[in-house]
C-alpha cells in the first residue's frame, strides 16, 4: 500500500531501515549484522496510532499500541514530508480497516492506491539528477545546432593541416633531387629547379595561411555563437526557477558562472579546440607519411610517444581537480564583491572595511593557491614533453645516420624526416596546451549545466487554466507549508472578500511573510488550497495570476533605467499618460519633476539618489499603473520616517480602492485601515476581527498595539 | 484648450489657468525631457507646484506656442550632438570634442556610468556641471564618429 524508508537507527547512526504498509500489516525491515534482514510486524488491528514528533533535524515516528508506544523509529528532517504522506495512507488504511471491522464490508471510497513505483527504496524527492555524460560531450551536443558551421571549420581545418604538411614532403624532394645532386655534380641538374621548387614552398605557405584564417574564423564564430546561446539559455533558465533557488545561491556565483565559465568555453571552443583538431590531424597524417617513407625511422621517431600518452593521462587527473576548484575559488570570490560592493554603506558604517579586505584577501589567496597549485604540474609537463620531443629527434638523427651510412635512406628523406618529427612533437607540445584547456572547459561546461539540470521545482506550465482579470477573491484552505525542516505554516484558514483589506499582524517569523509569497505563488502549499475567485492557485496559469498581483515590498527594489522605465516595469507598453497618471496617484509626480531629467532620470541598481520614501512610491506607482486585482503590502512602511509614511500612506490609499489586499503592516496608520485584522503566531492564525474588536479582546493585538502606541510616542516627541 | 499662455513686459511665461487665475512667472518643465522632449510640458510656479500640463504643445495657438518655446528653450539646455571630432583620454575620463546643433563644443565626461543609453539607439551624454547632451540615435551618426565613439563606449 505505501512505505517508508526510515534513515536512523536508535541511536542516532545512519541506518536504512523500510516501513511498509500493507492491507493487513505494518511491516518494519532494516539491514541487521552480516546482511541478515531483522523484520518486524505489526497487525493493523493492534494499532492504535502513528505520530510523528519533530525535533528540528531529527524527527520520530511512534507506534502507539494499547495506550503505550511500543516501538520508535528515528529520522532525519528531511524525509519527514514523506513520513506525512505515509502517516495519511496509513490513516485512510485504518479508518477502511476499522469500517470493515464495524460493517463487515470494505469502505468503498478508500480504495488504496497501487504504489507507483516498483523500487522499494526510490525516494520521491524532486532532485537536481544531473543527466550522465561527460560535460565535454554534453557541451558537443549542446553545440551541435551550429553542425553546418561545426563541419565546415573540420572541413576547413583538415585542409590547413594537410597544406601545412606539403612543404617538409616537397624539402625532402628539393634535397634529393636537387640540392644533392647540385653538390656533387653527378648529374645535370639546373638551378632553375631551386627556384621552381622554392615557388612550391611559397604557394604552399601562402595556401596554409589563407585556409588557417579561414579556419579561425569560422571556428571563433562558432564560439561565439555557443556562448551566447549558454549564456541565454542559462540566464532564461535561470528566470524559470522558483524563489527557493535564489535564496540558497549566492549572487556572486551565478554571476561568475554565467560570465566568467561561459567565457572559458567560448575560448576553448575557438582556440584550443581547433587547435587540437589540427593537432590530432597533423599527428595522424605526419604518422603516415613517415611510415609509408620509412618505417625504421619512423618507429625510432615515435619512440618517446608511450611516454607522452602516459603522462598526458596523468597530468589530465591532476587538471582537472584543480581547474574545478579554480573556478570554484572565481566564484566565492564574486561572491565576496557582490556581498561587499551592495553593503558598502554597512561595511563603511561599522567601520569593518579590514575585516573585508582581509576576506577579500583570504578568497584572492585561495585562487592564487588553487592556481599555483595546477601550475605546478602544468610546468613541469610542457618542458617535459619539449624534453621528449628533443630526445625523439635526437633518436632520428641518430637512427638517420645510420641509415643513410648503411645506403637504407636518402639524405632527403633524413630532412623530410627531421622536420616531421619536429612538427609532430610540435603539435604534442600544443596537444598538452590543450588537455588544461579541455580541463578548464569541462569544468566550466559542469557548472553551467548544474544551473541548466535544476529542475525548475514549480513549473510556469503545471497551471493550464488561463484568466483575464480576478474578482479578487481569495481563500486559504487549510494551508500548511513545510520548508525544510521547519513547518513553518500550520494550518491556515482564511476567507477574503474581493475589495477586502486584511491587515496581517503578529511577531516575525510567525509565517506573515510566507503566507504571502504562497499568495503569489512564489512556493506551493505542503498541504491544503488556495483558492482564487474560487479556482485552486494550482489549476492557474502563474503568468496569467501574477498579471493580476500588485506587490509593494519593504525594499523597494528599482531597475538600472529611466524612473518612467521602472513604472512600467509591469507593464511596458504603458503610454506616457498612464505612466504619469499612476506616478500622480502615488504622489510621486512632485520629487520625479525635481530629478535633473524627470522622468527619464536614471535610477541605479538601488534607487540611486532617491530616498527611501521616493523609492517606495515609485515602486507604488509600479503596482498602481498594472491595475492588480490583487493587492500584497508587505511592511511598505515600515522602513521610512513617519512623515514619509504619510506620504505613501496617501499613495497607498489610491493603491488600496477597490482592490483585495493583503497588507503585512507594523505601523498603525496602515492598520487601521484595514477591514479586518488577522493576527498570526507561530503559523497559525489565533485573532480575527476589526481593530476595535482586537482591542477590546485585550489579547496579542492588544498588546502588540500598547507597544506600537509607545514607540510611535517615542519617536515624535524627541525628548 | 481653455487655459492661455502668454508672454509679459519682463519676458515671463504667464499662464492663465481655466479657473481664469493669472500665474505670473511661470516655469514650463519638459517631463520626458530626453525621450520625448515635444510633448508633455508641466508648468511649474516658482516653487516647483505644478499648475498645468501640457500633453501636446501642438494643439496651442501659435502666439501661446511660440511663448512657451521661448520659455523652454530659456530653461532647458540639451545640446543635440550631430557629430564627434575626437575622443581623448583625460587624467580622469574622457574629452569628447563634438559638434553639437549650438555649435561646437568640448566637454569633459567623468565616468563610463556618464553615458546612458535610453533605448532605441538614444543616447545621454552627462558632461561636466551636469550638462545633458543628446545622441538622439547613435545608429544614424557618421561612420568616423560611430568608430570614435565605440573605441570607448
Amino acid at each position: 500500500m505505501a512505505r517508508f524508508l526510515t534513515d536512523l537507527d536508535a541511536s542516532l547512526h545512519f541506518h536504512q531501515g523500510l516501513i511498509v504498509l500493507t492491507d493487513r500489516r505494518l511491516l518494519h525491515v532494516e539491514p541487521a549484522q552480516q546482511a541478515d534482514l531483522s523484520f518486524r510486524s505489526w497487525r493493523l488491528a493492534d494499532i492504535d496510532d502513528l505520530v510523528i514528533d519533530e525535533l528540528g533535524a531529527v524527527a520520530e515516528l511512534h507506534l502507539l499500541q494499547g495506550g503505550t508506544q511500543s516501538h520508535l523509529w528515528r529520522v532525519t528532517s528531511g524525509r519527514v514530508r514523506e513520513a506525512d504522506g505515509f502517516l495519511a495512507k496509513f490513516k485512510e488504511l485504518q479508518r477502511a480497516h476499522r469500517h470493515e471491522v464495524l460493517h463487515g464490508h470494505p469502505l468503498g471510497s478508500t480504495t488504496p492506491k497501487k504504489v507507483e513505483d516498483d523500487d522499494p527504496f526510490a525516494s520521491d524527492e524532486v532532485a537536481t539528477t544531473s543527466p550522465p555524460g561527460s560535460p565535454l560531450w554534453r557541451l558537443m551536443k549542446f553545440c551541435s545546432q551550429w553542425h553546418k558551421l561545426m563541419g565546415l571549420g573540420f572541413v576547413l581545418a583538415m585542409l590547413s593541416t594537410w597544406s601545412g604538411l606539403i612543404a617538409p614532403w616537397l624539402t625532402g624532394d628539393l634535397v634529393d633531387n636537387v640540392l644533392i645532386p647540385l653538390q656533387s655534380a653527378t648529374e645535370r641538374v639546373h638551378v632553375k629547379h631551386v627556384y621552381q621548387f622554392a615557388l612550391y614552398l611559397a604557394g604552399a605557405a601562402v595556401l596554409t595561411w589563407m585556409l588557417k584564417w579561414a579556419t579561425t574564423y569560422v571556428v571563433s564564430r562558432l564560439a561565439e555563437r555557443c556562448a551566447s546561446h549558454m549564456r541565454r539559455s542559462t540566464f532564461e533558465h535561470l528566470q524559470k526557477l522558483s524563489l527557493t533557488y535564489f535564496n540558497k545561491k549566492r549572487t556572486g556565483d551565478l554571476i561568475s558562472r554565467i560570465g566568467g565559465d561561459t567565457d572559458h568555453i567560448s575560448l576553448f571552443i575557438s582556440v584550443n579546440f581547433i587547435d587540437f583538431l589540427v593537432d590530432v590531424l597533423t599527428i595522424i597524417f605526419t604518422a603516415v607519411i613517415m611510415f609509408t617513407v620509412n618505417p625504421l625511422l619512423a618507429f625510432a621517431a615515435l619512440g618517446p610517444l608511450p611516454i607522452v600518452g602516459w603522462l598526458v593521462q596523468w597530468v589530465r587527473g591532476v587538471l582537472r581537480g584543480g581547474f574545478a576548484a579554480a573556478s570554484r575559488a572565481w566564484s566565492a570570490m564574486n561572491s565576496v564583491l557582490s556581498d561587499t560592493i551592495p553593503g558598502v554603506r554597512v561595511v563603511k558604517a561599522f567601520a569593518q572595511e579590514q575585516r573585508e579586505i582581509e576576506r577579500f584577501r583570504q578568497q584572492d589567496k585561495h585562487i592564487f593557491d588553487t592556481n599555483d597549485r595546477v601550475n605546478r604540474t602544468w610546468s613541469f609537463f610542457e618542458p617535459t614533453i619539449n624534453f621528449l620531443s628533443d630526445v625523439g629527434l635526437l633518436v632520428v638523427w641518430a637512427v638517420g645516420a645510420w641509415c643513410v651510412a648503411h645506403d637504407k635512406a636518402k639524405v632527403g628523406d633524413l630532412t623530410m624526416f627531421v622536420l616531421y618529427v619536429m612538427k609532430f612533437y610540435g603539435r604534442l607540445d600544443s596537444m598538452s596546451r590543450f588537455m588544461a584547456s579541455s580541463q578548464r572547459a569541462a569544468a566550466s561546461a559542469h557548472r553551467i549545466f548544474e544551473i541548466l539540470d535544476v529542475k525548475p521545482d514549480m513549473p510556469i506550465t503545471d497551471g493550464t487554466l488561463t484568466v483575464g482579470r480576478l474578482r479578487g477573491e481569495i481563500e486559504f484552505k487549510d494551508v500548511k507549508f513545510r520548508h525544510g525542516s521547519r513547518q513553518i505554516i500550520k494550518g491556515i484558514s482564511l476567507k477574503i472578500e474581493p475589495g477586502e483589506m486584511i491587515g496581517l499582524v503578529g511577531p516575525s517569523g510567525a509565517g506573515k511573510t510566507t503566507l504571502v509569497n504562497l499568495a503569489c505563488r512564489f512556493f506551493d502549499v505542503s498541504e491544503g488550497a488556495i483558492l482564487v475567485d474560487g479556482i485552486n492557485l494550482r489549476e492557474l496559469n502563474v503568468m496569467d495570476y501574477r498579471r493580476n498581483l500588485g506587490l509593494v515590498l519593504q525594499e523597494p527594489y528599482l531597475f538600472y533605467g529611466t524612473i518612467a522605465e521602472n513604472i512600467a516595469y509591469g507593464k511596458p507598453d504603458a503610454t506616457r499618460a498612464e505612466i504619469i497618471a499612476a506616478a500622480r496617484a502615488a504622489r510621486a509626480h512632485d520629487f520625479i519633476m525635481k530629478q535633473p531629467d524627470a522622468y527619464d532620470s536614471l535610477v541605479g541598481e538601488r534607487g540611486g539618489q532617491l530616498s527611501g520614501g521616493e523609492r517606495q512610491r515609485i515602486s507604488i506607482a509600479r503596482a498602481l499603473l498594472i491595475n492588480p486585482a490583487l493587492l500584497i503590502l508587505d511592511e511598505a512602511t515600515s522602513s521610512v520616517d513617519t512623515e514619509t509614511e504619510r506620504e505613501i500612506q496617501a499613495a497607498l490609499d489610491h493603491l488600496v480602492k477597490g482592490r483585495t489586499t493583503i497588507a503585512i503592516a507594523h505601523r498603525l496608520g496602515t492598520l487601521r485601515r484595514a477591514n479586518r485584522l488577522v493576527v498570526v503566531e507561530d503559523g497559525k492564525i489565533t485573532e480575527t476581527g476589526t481593530h476595535d474588536d482586537l482591542l477590546a479582546h485585550s489579547g496579542t493585538y492588544a498588546r502588540l498595539h500598547q507597544a506600537m502606541i509607545e514607540v510611535t510616542h517615542a519617536t515624535a516627541t524627541p525628548p | 484648450m481653455s487655459l492661455d499662455l502668454q508672454t509679459n513686459a519682463s519676458g515671463q511665461l504667464v499662464l492663465i489657468t481655466a479657473d481664469g487665475m493669472r500665474h505670473e512667472n511661470v516655469r514650463p518643465a519638459r517631463i520626458f525631457p530626453l525621450t520625448d522632449a515635444d510633448h508633455w510640458i508641466a508648468l511649474q510656479d516658482a516653487t516647483g507646484r505644478e499648475l498645468a500640463c501640457i500633453e501636446d504643445p501642438s494643439a496651442l495657438h501659435d502666439s501661446q506656442r511660440a511663448a512657451l518655446q521661448t520659455a523652454l528653450t530659456k530653461r532647458a539646455f540639451v545640446p543635440v550632438i550631430q557629430s564627434i571630432e575626437l575622443i581623448t583620454r583625460a587624467a580622469d575620463g574622457y574629452i569628447w570634442h563634438v559638434i553639437t546643433d549650438r555649435g561646437p563644443t568640448t566637454f569633459h565626461v567623468e565616468t563610463d556610468e556618464a553615458v546612458q543609453t535610453l533605448g532605441s539607439g538614444r543616447l545621454v551624454i552627462i558632461g561636466d556641471h551636469n550638462t545633458r547632451y543628446l545622441i538622439p540615435n547613435a545608429a544614424a551618426l557618421d561612420p568616423e564618429s560611430k568608430r570614435r565613439m565605440e573605441r570607448y563606449y
